[in-house]
């Protein structure tokens, strides 16, 4: 092993290939090319938030004259100014609110229905996956949406709202059978054996080992529900009961002059986004991985 | 399938089973098959009024003279985005991923920026780059300055489509990025060694080790590509509004048609006619996943 001198550091697997004579491939230098393609990639992702933040930052008339330079006077006033003007303490709570409760019902939709299908525990497990995959086509519906709350006295309520945006399960019910399938069986019948109930099985048994993919799917639908604006618009009369993305889209509609203050708005969106982000990246990444291997 | 079951009764099965499943009825199934029926109804927006059953009159609206022009645009624009997108998204997506899977410092740091977008959502995207292509000498405003050029960006009828899909491919690209990355680490790297001892150039690398053994990733990509792309008019709702010729998509079509007050040219304002577009589109977005769908599992077979 001590015969390669280091030239292949950070070559991963490497130690099991490390026998091999044939190493004149492995002239190493640092990769100059990738890292100039990097620094482009980074700067094509970050440079807008940069410019956002730049912007945000300005007074109108700073804007105007320059909209590209660099800021001179932060005026740091444009936030409370953004967050007064666009009420968006009460769209960040309604956001909350559908969010959590929209992507529970999504997930305990997945759980409730996903492990018995995946064991085999329900008869017509065919349809029921076939069912799974459906719901992943379904038409445009928006119309019959409305109609269906109008019908049911839901219409304007956030209970209705927080249904719709439930049953947007997507690919939470096919990934979830998808994980069932690592779990031993056998756990399931020393767990009957010991005389636990299906239910209790199924709430402190599988919800504690499934948290991984359960925390996938909550997030994958928490995102879309966050990004959903337009059946806000159709299910609520009132508009303060829109969700903080629909509520921004009328901020803009207001102040599209304004652009340092509809910066400062989207930056006060956008902030706690990326600081959450930073938490749950680990679940969202393996959750599209998971995803596409389910 | 004959399998055991080990708990003593089936009814708390049956029973959560039944929740979960009525739920997904009620609030998602009813609506979407009763866009079927509601296609075959003048059914307007607002309630009260006397529903009718008109057969295939909506039907014969959508294909008839009256509404060619429109009806054709949009169809015309939601393939131009869904085709374009896609083919943007899983090109730039596969490089992306090439360069973020080798072993490069702070690599998991640019792997989340480039997922960074999916996160920040719909309204946040649109509104930075409104900001980025804002007319009154925005960054791209001033880059073409230099130029001695100008341009409206999303208010020029002729770019504003392709602008909207360049900036859903910022939005979107990450995921696709992700999903190579997991089908790159996957490849045992043996093959690569073997290939370097047979003294394979990188490009026939890349060419008969990582496109065969990517071909599930690129499958996933972009089935999921075309059917987000088909269905998604969010973006395009924020960037340039519902009601635009140059952008519009059926999903804009149908909601503009059911709710949408403001002027479209042949708008009838009937959530029929509205779910008869809805029909059309969900036909389309059918026939072009399962064509795609055998297309790529049939070239799988022979990479």
């Amino acid at each position: 092993m001590s015969t390669v001198t280091g030239t292949d550091r950070g070559r991963p697997g490497n130690d099991a290939l490390a026998a091999k004579p044939d190493k004149r491939l492995h002239k190493k230098r640092p990769p100059v090319g990738a890292y100039v393609c990097i620094a482009l990639l980074m700067l094509f992702f970050l440079f807008p938030l940069a410019y956002l933040a730049n912007t945000a930052l300005k007074s109108g008339t700073e804007f105007i004259q320059d909209p590209v330079g660099l800021v001179t006077h932060p005026q740091w006033g444009n936030f409370a100014e953004a967050w007064r003007l666009g009420d968006f303490g009460a769209f960040v709570a309604n956001t909350a609110l559908y969010t959590v409760a929209g992507a529970s019902i999504g997930t305990f939709i997945a759980l409730v229905m996903g492990f018995p299908v995946a064991r085999g525990y329900i008869r017509f497990v065919k349809l029921w996956n076939a069912l799974f995959v459906f719901v992943l086509f379904l038409p445009n519906a928006l119309m019959t949406q409305f109609q269906l709350l109008l019908k049911l006295d839901l219409y304007d309520t956030r209970l209705g709202y927080i249904l719709m945006v439930g049953v947007g399960v997507g690919i939470g019910p096919l990934l979830f059978t998808g994980f069932v399938k690592s779990l031993p069986r056998e756990l399931d019948e020393a767990a009957a054996l010991d005389g636990v109930g299906y239910w209790r099985y199924l709430f402190s048994f599988v919800f504690p080992l499934a948290k991984p993919a359960l925390a996938t799917i909550f997030i994958l639908q928490a995102v879309w529900i966050w990004n959903e604006i337009i059946l806000a618009t159709v299910l609520f009369a009132d508009s303060s009961k829109w969700p903080i993305a629909a509520g921004l889209n009328a901020f803009k509609g207001t102040y599209s002059t304004n652009w340092s203050l509809l910066a400062a708005a989207t930056l006060i969106v956008a902030a706690p986004l990326m600081v959450g982000y930073v938490f749950i990246q680990k679940f969202l990444v393996n959750g599209v991985v998971g995803a596409v291997k389910g | 399938m004959a399998s055991s079951f080990p708990f003593p009764h089936r009814t708390p099965v049956r029973s959560s089973f039944s929740v979960g499943l009525l739920i997904l009825i009620v609030f998602a199934f009813i609506p979407a098959i009763a866009v079927v029926v509601v296609s075959f109804t003048d059914l307007k927006g607002l309630p009260g009024l006397p529903v009718h059953w008109i057969g295939w009159e909506n039907y014969q609206d959508y294909f008839g003279k009256g509404h060619r022009a429109d009806n054709l645009n949009a169809f015309k624009n939601t393939l131009i985005f869904a085709g374009l997108s896609t083919l943007a998204q899983i090109g730039l997506a596969l490089l992306v991923a090439l360069l973020l899977n080798r072993p490069l410092k702070g690599r998991d740091f640019y792997r989340s920026v480039v997922f960074m977008p999916t996160v920040l959502g719909v309204t946040v995207t649109a509104l930075i780059w409104s900001l980025m292509f804002n007319t009154s000498g925005g960054p791209a405003h001033s880059v073409l300055a230099l130029f001695n050029s100008d341009s409206a960006f999303f208010g020029d009828p002729k770019i504003a489509l392709y602008l909207v899909i360049f900036v859903q491919v910022w939005m979107v690209m990450g995921v696709s990025v992700i999903i190579f990355l997991a089908g790159l680490q996957a490849i045992p790297d043996d093959l690569y060694e073997v290939a370097n001892i047979d003294g394979a150039s990188p490009w026939q690398r890349f060419r008969y080790i990582t496109v065969p053994m990517l071909a599930p990733s690129i499958t996933a990509n972009v089935l999921l590509g075309i059917v987000t792309a088909m269905q998604s008019y969010q973006l395009t709702y924020v960037l340039t509004g519902a009601d635009k010729k140059a952008t519009q998509v059926l999903s804009l079509q149908v909601y503009q048609q059911s709710f949408g007050a403001k002027s479209g040219t042949t708008l009838v304002q009937s959530q029929g006619y509205a779910a008869s577009i809805s029909m059309v589109q969900f036909l389309l977005v059918g026939t072009i996943t399962f064509l795609t769908l055998w297309y790529l599992r049939k070239r799988e077979a022979k990479l």
